[in-house]
């Protein structure tokens, strides 16, 4: 296998994503009541460490994050993150009411939607790829997007310097909603999951 | 009025003397370490991301390690003038924001505990800290003094 350059390599896992955001798209749809909404991609990219936090509004910008582990074959460590009025207006979209984010309500919603990106996305890899995942209940943490981001990336137990980031947008019939879904492997994974990607292409 | 400040990021440090702030912003399980020489009005900032370099392959940036980052920001302050016998640390952060069932140490606690023992080594004592719980801080250091202010979402600063 050649080396692959790094554009080449994001295309691939940007396209994972548009196929995962297919899966979510429907997911997300039962939940609200099979009200249209859509989910896409639009940009993915490998962002160095220190420069997370300016893409999610600043470090101190008070952000939902929902953080899933995923061992399997690979260990993925996910997080889905959204900025405050983001997160306001998915909760009263999918429930048809206002709810305030910190009640069980708010919650639940922002723990489910985080669920079903990081299921989408990995089922997407792992029908592409053959690999399994084995997804651990999500936990949702509200903070500084600085603090949320060193928790996950301690917590991934990994030292790279760069993580993948996927923006992610929903458009719903009463608005867009922006989101940021973050995977934290070790760049060996990222380059095995492209490898069965690409053998999976020329098959 | 110039007065500098010096933003230090995650896996980072730096050093400043008399004059102007360090601030670090959004400690999670991170640990940020403040260094004070108060007689060479020296401050040293820390945000260190884990807790051993040890562990881990890729060590390409010592700023991330405990063990690794603090060694380096007190030569950096040495060539501020500052003396390691004269340096005195205040920490923050560690905590934990993502409530998982742990049966081991969360690695907030790893972190502070390595802190801890990785300043104990270096023979600086920490006089003051705000560590553990669940949410997330900001931490400035005023080089002229050692000021030390700690602030949570939602609360205002309060010092250390």
């Amino acid at each position: 296998m050649p080396e692959l350059n790094q554009d080449f390599k994001l295309d691939i896992l940007k396209e994972v994503g548009n196929i995962g955001a297919g899966n979510a798209t429907t997911s997300l749809s039962q939940l609200l009541n099979y009200q249209r909404v859509d989910m896409y991609v639009p940009e993915v990219d490998l962002c160095p460490l220190d420069e997370i936090p300016d893409l999610l509004g600043g470090a101190e910008k008070p952000v939902q994050g929902v953080f899933i582990k995923a061992p399997g074959d690979i260990s993925f460590y996910t997080v889905f993150l959204m900025g405050e009025e983001s997160a306001q207006s998915l909760v009263t979209n999918l429930t048809g009411r206002e709810h305030s984010l910190d009640g069980e309500m708010g919650r639940s919603v922002l723990l489910e939607v985080g669920n079903i990106v990081t299921a989408a996305y990995l089922n997407a890899l792992s029908y592409m790829t053959d690999l399994t995942f084995l997804p651990e209940p999500p936990q949702l943490a509200v903070d500084m997007a600085g603090a949320i981001l060193g928790t996950v990336l301690a917590e991934a137990n990994v030292a790279e310097d760069y993580i993948l980031v996927l923006k992610t947008a929903f458009s719903t019939d009463s608005g867009d909603i922006d989101g940021n879904f973050l995977i934290i492997p070790d760049i060996d994974a990222l380059d095995t999951v492209v490898k069965l990607l690409i053998d999976g292409v020329a098959k | 009025m110039n007065t500098q400040s010096i933003r230090v990021k995650i896996a980072d440090y730096a050093a400043l003397k008399e004059e102007g702030m360090l601030i670090t912003v959004g400690l999670g399980s991170c640990v940020g370490v403040a260094l004070y020489d108060s007689s060479a009005k020296v401050a040293g900032l820390a945000h260190i991301l884990l807790s051993d370099s040890s562990l881990f392959k890729n060590q390409s940036n010592p700023g991330k390690f405990a063990d690794t980052a603090l060694p380096l920001l007190l030569e950096d302050m040495a060539r501020f003038g500052a003396r390691p016998n004269r340096i005195k640390a205040k920490i923050a952060g560690g905590s934990q924001l993502f409530s998982f069932e742990n049966k081991t140490l969360s690695v907030g606690e790893k972190n502070i505990a390595s802190v801890r023992s990785v300043l104990a080594g270096l023979r600086v004592p920490i006089t003051s800290e705000d560590v553990g719980g669940s949410v997330g801080r900001t931490m400035k250091v005023m080089a002229a003094d050692g000021t030390v202010l700690v602030s949570t979402v939602g609360n205002g600063e309060r010092e250390l």
